[in-house]
């Protein structure tokens, strides 16, 4: 495993764009190579050195190399963007975009992530140690399927439009989420440890949603099925009993999403 | 008291701010408003001017407010204007649009000046210039 | 001199029945069929407060200037920024919206405009399901049901009511009013409301839930009961709203700011338009957006058929990119992603959130207005507009996306241009000078 540590030394007063920052195009370079890659800010195109140190030589391939961001960027985005393989570990926050579209290997961020986190990635993980914003692991506009491989984990808070689209994979949420969480999805897995505000599932036409904590506005169009306890996902675990529902009704496609909600935390459903 | 704040047009706000006429008195005295119902108006102790201030007290805006019985409890109305966006979230969802409806604010009486649209932004956004 | 059939550059209504007694000598205007904000604005021809002198800002201090030292210094401004943010209203003509865009192109900055601040999330929702759609006299003939969902046409568009939606005789509306079932949606009782047949009054922020409910009704399925609390509607209310519009002819349901504006944004505006389509199974259903700026849906137009996207657009990589919460105006401020602004016929200093509004009083800004407002006051270099539609020449579209020619009844008041297009031009070439120099 070969590491190479970015350090960020620049300005970032405009947001930089450094979606050269994967393992994949610094694989077979030396440190100096990499920091004549590009990034953008702005209109300019600028060379990585402006705005990182760069310690290290790539591996021989993706899978051979480790990206280490010893700092915050949350104003750097799109790092890890479409990376097939190795590793990315970034020790602060992370901007937007991280590890959008991204098709396999891993990404930690030991911070929060700006919204678009894993945008219709298709397989790898991310995991996010903080919290995040809008839109984890959802379709880009316009487009009905989001992401459809992979795990994301998020040890923290989501805000709104977790997971839109999904068909695929799996999304689990350590903390709460806000608005539309699963909004549209018609398959993969996602798991809200914490509580939701509203919308959950909504337009959902297959898939599965979890949530532990209480649902504050339900979604009208479901209806309960059933009360099942400790339910088991391969290796995800939610231990408890919970009300199991179908829909979302409120879509012509005679509901084949499944949403289960706590029974503890949401007597009044 | 915690209100959720709604934001939007009336013909007067449209027709002085259409024709030109935002550094007029008028136009300070039909938006520079805080519209609630009367339970709310009487829990405030029946103030002349209330403070409007934003979730995270960072912004707050001095307006008169005014009783009328198309607002329901819990809910206060500012015309479309600068006073009602100093205390708009600027959080948009990632969709660009901030929440002209629905941000919930703090309401409290106040007995500070009712600043103009023009010296609102001398004094609040331009540092006093 | 009398002149008739003007086109009104106020609202998205675009009424085009102004007649306009224009007195030059004695400075006044006499105004028939307008409503009271048109009114208004066509006063400004003849007005006190017109600016009519550009001015730049020095250490503090606004002095006047020559047109030619306010377009230097505002190229001045533009060239020198690394990441230019071109804020291009909709109280103007397409063609000058058209310039801004190239310009913004050419620089690699970005370009918005006040849909991003109105109906963006409308135009988002519509990208993610499809409209059904009519214009405005296809509504007129033949609506028997009207819905006023989250807008107080009466006040944001005061005779839209009167010229397309409730009280015209149409086609197959002969009686007017007494063919019509209007049903208003609205937290607050407007005037509007006051108006309606119906009026649904929810509670905020719950749109999405209502619009979600009725949509199962409507799929033959009962609504969790929890919405009625959430909504603050009782379902048989939803169910009978559904009814009506079912054993209707005709429903034309016309979205505004409180649909898009509130928590759910386009969400709420794609389960309408989802709804509006199932609906077709049972009867003629359509929906459109009340627009309340001018030519705030030309701006969308342009964008789409320029560009590809419809606002937010991001230059900055040489190609357009869209994508609102990272490329749209208000997000830009806040983030303070951007280091100078051009700011065209909308008073945005005005329509943003503090926040944002500070950061833009910080850069370096740019105004193109016709009257003092907060914007100019807070810019750099103000440059005085013309006013469409009574001075110069050009397109409009229409509330219902209709391109709308107008012919001006007077000239500019200003020998350095003709129109706001031409005082783009203008800058345009000095930017260009100054770039390649
Ligand atoms: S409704 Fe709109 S377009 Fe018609 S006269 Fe009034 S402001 Fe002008």
């Amino acid at each position: 495993m070969a590491d190479v540590i970015l350090k960020p030394i620049g300005n970032f007063d405009l947001t930089v764009e450094a979606e050269v920052v994967t393992p994949d195009n610094f694989a077979g370079k030396s440190a100096d190579d990499i920091g004549k890659l590009l990034v953008w800010q702005g209109p300019e195109e600028l060379p990585l050195a402006d705005f990182f140190s760069v310690e290290g030589n790539g591996g021989s391939s993706a899978e051979d190399t480790t990206i280490i961001i010893d700092g915050e960027i949350p104003r750097v985005k799109r790092i890890g963007q479409e990376m097939t393989g190795g590793k990315v570990l970034i020790k602060g926050s992370a901007g937007m975009h991280v590890g959008s579209g991204m098709l396999g290997g891993e990404i930690i961020v030991e911070g929060d992530a700006e919204s678009w986190a894993g945008m219709e990635m298709k397989g790898g993980s991310i995991h996010i140690k903080g919290d995040t914003k809008d839109h984890v692991g959802c379709a880009y506009r316009g487009s009905w399927k989001g992401m459809s491989g992979g795990r994301i984990t998020i040890d923290g808070n989501a805000v709104s439009q977790v997971g839109g689209g999904l068909v695929g994979g799996e999304i689990i949420i350590g903390g709460s989420v806000k608005h539309f969480c699963g909004i549209r999805i018609s398959g993969g897995l996602i798991v809200v440890k914490g509580n939701a505000v509203r919308t959950v599932g909504a337009e959902m036409t297959g898939g599965t949603i979890v949530v532990g904590g209480c649902i504050e506005r339900f979604t009208p169009g479901f209806e309960m099925v059933d009360v099942e306890s400790d339910l088991k996902f391969n290796d995800i675990e939610c231990p408890g009993e919970y009300k199991k529902f179908t829909g979302d009704y409120a879509i012509p496609q005679k509901g084949k999403g499944t949403l289960y909600v706590s029974c503890n935390n949401n007597e009044c459903l | 008291m915690e209100a959720l704040l709604n934001t939007g047009s009336t013909i007067d706000e449209g027709r002085l701010a259409k024709g030109g006429s935002k550094y007029t008195d008028d136009y300070t005295k039909e938006c520079a408003v805080c519209w609630m119902c009367a339970e709310d108006f009487t829990s405030l102790g029946c103030p002349e001017k209330v403070a409007v201030i934003s979730r995270d007290r960072k912004y707050s805006v001095a307006l008169t407010t005014k009783v009328t019985e198309a607002m329901r409890s819990g809910q206060v109305f500012i015309p479309r204007s600068i006073w009602a966006n100093v205390v708009v979230e600027p959080d948009t969802f990632s969709t660009g649009s901030p929440r002209y409806k629905g941000s919930p604010v703090f309401v409290e009486p106040t007995d500070d000046e009712i600043l103009s649209a023009e010296e609102l932004v001398t004094k609040m956004y331009m540092g006093g210039e | 001199m009398v002149y008739k059939n003007i086109i009104c550059p106020v609202c998205g209504g675009s009424c085009d029945d102004v007649q306009v007694n224009l007195d030059k000598k004695n400075g006044t205007i006499d105004v028939q069929n307008a409503c009271k904000m048109g009114n208004a604005k066509f006063q400004e021809v003849v007005s006190h407060h017109r600016i009519l002198k550009p001015t730049i800002r020095e250490n503090g201090k606004v002095k006047d200037v020559s047109w030619d030292e306010a377009l230097e210094m505002a190229a001045d401004i533009l060239v020198n920024s690394k990441k230019p943010f071109f804020f291009l209203g909709s109280e103007t003509s397409c063609e000058a919206q058209e310039v801004g865009l190239h310009i913004a192109e050419y620089l690699g900055g970005l370009a918005d405009s006040n849909a991003t601040i109105c109906h963006g999330p409308t135009v988002m929702g519509i990208q993610e399901s499809g409209m059904v759609g009519a214009t405005a006299g296809q509504a007129k003939n033949r609506a028997d049901m009207i819905v006023y969902w989250g807008v107080n046409a009466l006040e944001s568009m005061p005779r839209h009511m009167s010229r397309y939606g409730v009280f015209p005789r149409g086609y197959w509306t002969k009686r007017g009013r007494f063919d019509r079932t209007m049903v208003t949606v609205d937290p607050r009782v407007t005037p509007t409301a006051a108006a309606s047949d119906l009026h649904v009054q929810l509670n905020p922020n719950s749109d999405y839930e209502l619009l979600s409910a009725m949509f199962t009704i409507l799929n033959g399925k009962e609504p969790h009961p929890s919405v009625e609390e959430i909504t603050g509607v009782p379902i048989s209310v939803m169910k009978q709203t559904v009814e009506m519009m079912k054993e209707s002819n005709f429903v034309a349901i016309y979205v505004g700011l409180g649909v898009s504006s509130s928590y759910g944004k386009h969400r709420n505006i794609e389960i309408a338009l989802n709804f509006v389509k199932e609906m077709n199974n049972y009867t003629k259903c359509n929906i459109g957006a009340l627009r309340g700026h001018c030519n705030v849906a030309g701006f969308n137009q342009l964008a789409s058929y320029l560009y590809g996207y419809p606002f937010g657009l991001d230059f900055t990589k040489g190609y357009p990119r869209y994508n609102p919460g990272e490329t749209t105006c208000v997000d830009l401020l806040r983030e303070k992603d951007v280091d100078a602004a051009f700011v065209m016929s909308a008073d945005l200093m005005d329509h943003i959130p503090a926040e944002s509004a500070q950061y833009l009083a910080d850069i370096p800004m740019i105004c193109l207005d016709i009257a003092p407002c907060p914007s100019t006051t807070a810019a750099e270099v103000v440059l005085p507009g013309v006013i469409d539609a009574m001075e110069c020449d050009g397109t409009f579209y229409r509330l219902d996306n209709v391109p709308v020619y107008f012919e001006p009844f007077t000239d500019s008041p200003f020998s350095e241009t003709k129109s706001n297009e031409d005082t783009l031009k203008q800058l345009f070439a000095k930017v260009k000078a100054k770039k390649e120099a």
